[in-house]
């Protein structure tokens, strides 16, 4: 069976010069759930842009055993769905209903099966009687929750996360935690808070600078208190 | 944050509400039409087509204190070209209205014409908008012919305008916090400018993450959605009902045009 994402050597440059990601190889199991952690500018967005082929750089990704180019780019998309680390440019649609319709409309499926994707993501996320609310009327929490729908309803094999905790209060993000573990999808959660990434993560990859500094079992990476604290993190209260 | 949405009404539930919106944006755009095309002599005729408007607000349970602070909010741009009627036309004219008479000239007639068409006009949109969501008003407008284009921009305009205007409050907040004594007009103007600046960068960041969002999910450059609306029996009573009030006043003002 194919990995759920290859990337050999892959490196990549701002147009102002900048190495955001340098020589990067991580190889990706279907079922896991991998968080990429590293301080603030380390190249941990860059890298999910990476992997949904958002920015072009040198090397080679393989996405579900599809390289990415423009020929394969509408595939990967239907396999490989992002979520954004803000809300407000994941739901850009007047209201829930179109939000979470749009991607499973662009996949060209039937309108009742449409729907029906619609009312399976809504009920996962414990939205359905929001189904007709525009956005600017949820909560931050209600928010996070919808745009994780607009991609469960297109139901890829893997989705990859931003920040998905930024701005959540305990319950919020204990809710959202409860959320992606009940998820059968490959997940792949880019964040700086620990307790959240120990909490969900069963590996972790600790990037840095543009690097991959360490790569294995999550409790074991983030229990090394000397390598965090390198990294300008720090080693989860759960964990401690 | 909370705003104030002209649409804050429209997520009620009433038979109004419940009406499909194609067939309400065109029995306004009708109705709007008929009152504008009335003489400017029939100021009288006007009271008795804004009852149209206004019965609609009060069953779909509109508070009218909101229509009207809502026509309120609009009507200065008005309120400047009525007033400058009486300025510029001077004609002495008669008004009767049952036994009383009174004289006054063509330019007051002509601006209590303006104010009269524009309260009922302006009442009739309010209720369109306060009893239909812009979701589905974007979606009739669309079946109804709206360039696909327009719709959609509407709808970014819609959904973006509420998350600009937090931007800006946040910017002018912390311009708020930190600014301890009057700096001067020309400074000010300087700081004015970057907050400006600062709001565009943040909207073409903004714009390209959109981007980002949509093609994530598979959008190729069509713009699909999902059409639920449906004229039912209700549609053609109300557009009937409707046609009836308006051709009935239209028999009650001909006599006037004669």
């Amino acid at each position: 069976m194919a990995k759920a994402i290859e990337i050999e050597n892959f490196s990549y440059a701002y147009p102002d010069g900048t190495v955001a990601l340098d020589k990067i190889n991580l190889t990706l199991e279907h079922g896991r759930k991998l968080a990429l952690i590293g301080p603030n500018g380390a190249g941990k967005s860059t890298l999910l842009l990476a992997m949904a082929g958002f920015v072009k750089g040198t090397g080679r990704v393989v996405v579900d055993g599809l390289e990415i180019n423009r020929k394969n780019l509408k595939k990967i998309r239907a396999s490989l769905c992002s979520c954004l680390e803000n809300p407000d440019d994941q739901l850009f649609m007047p209201t829930l209903f179109d939000d979470i319709a749009f991607g499973p409309l662009n996949m060209g499926l039937t309108p009742e099966e449409v729907k029906a994707r619609v009312a399976d993501a809504l009920q996962t996320v414990g939205l359905t009687e929001m189904v007709d609310k525009a956005p600017h009327h949820l909560s931050a929490g209600q928010k996070r929750a919808a745009a994780i729908a607009t991609v469960l309803s297109m139901a890829p094999k893997i989705i990859t996360l931003d920040e998905p905790d930024g701005s959540l209060d305990p319950r919020n993000r204990n809710n959202l935690l409860k959320l992606l573990a009940s998820l059968p999808q490959t997940l792949i959660i880019a964040t700086c808070n620990m307790n959240f990434a120990a909490a969900l993560a069963d590996r972790a990859v600790l990037v840095d600078k543009g690097r991959i500094i360490a790569d294995g079992d999550a409790k074991e990476i983030m229990s090394d208190s000397e390598l965090m604290t390198e990294h300008g993190l720090e080693v989860p209260s759960t964990i401690r | 944050m909370h705003h104030a949405h002209i649409d804050k009404f429209a997520y009620q539930d009433s038979p109004v509400h419940r009406l499909d919106s194609r067939v309400k944006f065109l029995v306004v755009l009708v109705f709007t039409a008929v009152v504008v095309s009335l003489p400017r002599t029939s100021v009288s005729i006007l009271a008795c087509y804004a009852v149209g408007p206004f019965a609609l607000l009060v069953w779909a349970k509109i508070p009218l204190r909101f229509a009207f602070k809502q026509i309120l909010l609009v009507s200065p741009f008005v309120l400047v070209l009525a007033l400058s009627c009486p300025l510029y036309d001077r004609t002495p004219a008669t008004v009767a209205f049952g036994p009383f008479s009174w004289r006054l000239t063509l330019g007051w007639m002509r601006c209590f014409t303006i104010l009269g068409k524009f309260t009922v006009t302006m009442s009739a949109l309010i209720a369109l908008v306060s009893t239909t969501r812009f979701n589905d008003l974007l979606t009739g407008l669309q079946r109804l012919g709206l360039p696909k284009v327009l719709v959609i921009q509407l709808g970014f305009l819609y959904r973006y305008i509420f998350v600009l205007i937090d931007r800006a409050h946040h910017i002018l907040r912390a311009r708020q916090g930190r600014k301890l004594r009057s700096l001067g007009f020309k400074a000010e103007l300087r700081i004015a400018a970057a907050m400006l600046g600062s709001l565009f960068v943040r909207s073409i960041d903004t714009a390209e993450h959109i981007n980002i969002a949509m093609q994530a999910r598979a959008f190729d450059g069509k713009w699909r959605t999902l059409s639920r609306l449906q004229i039912r029996a209700a549609d053609y009573i109300f557009a009937l009902a409707a046609a009836l009030f308006m051709a009935g006043l239209y028999l009650l003002v001909k006599p006037v045009l004669q």
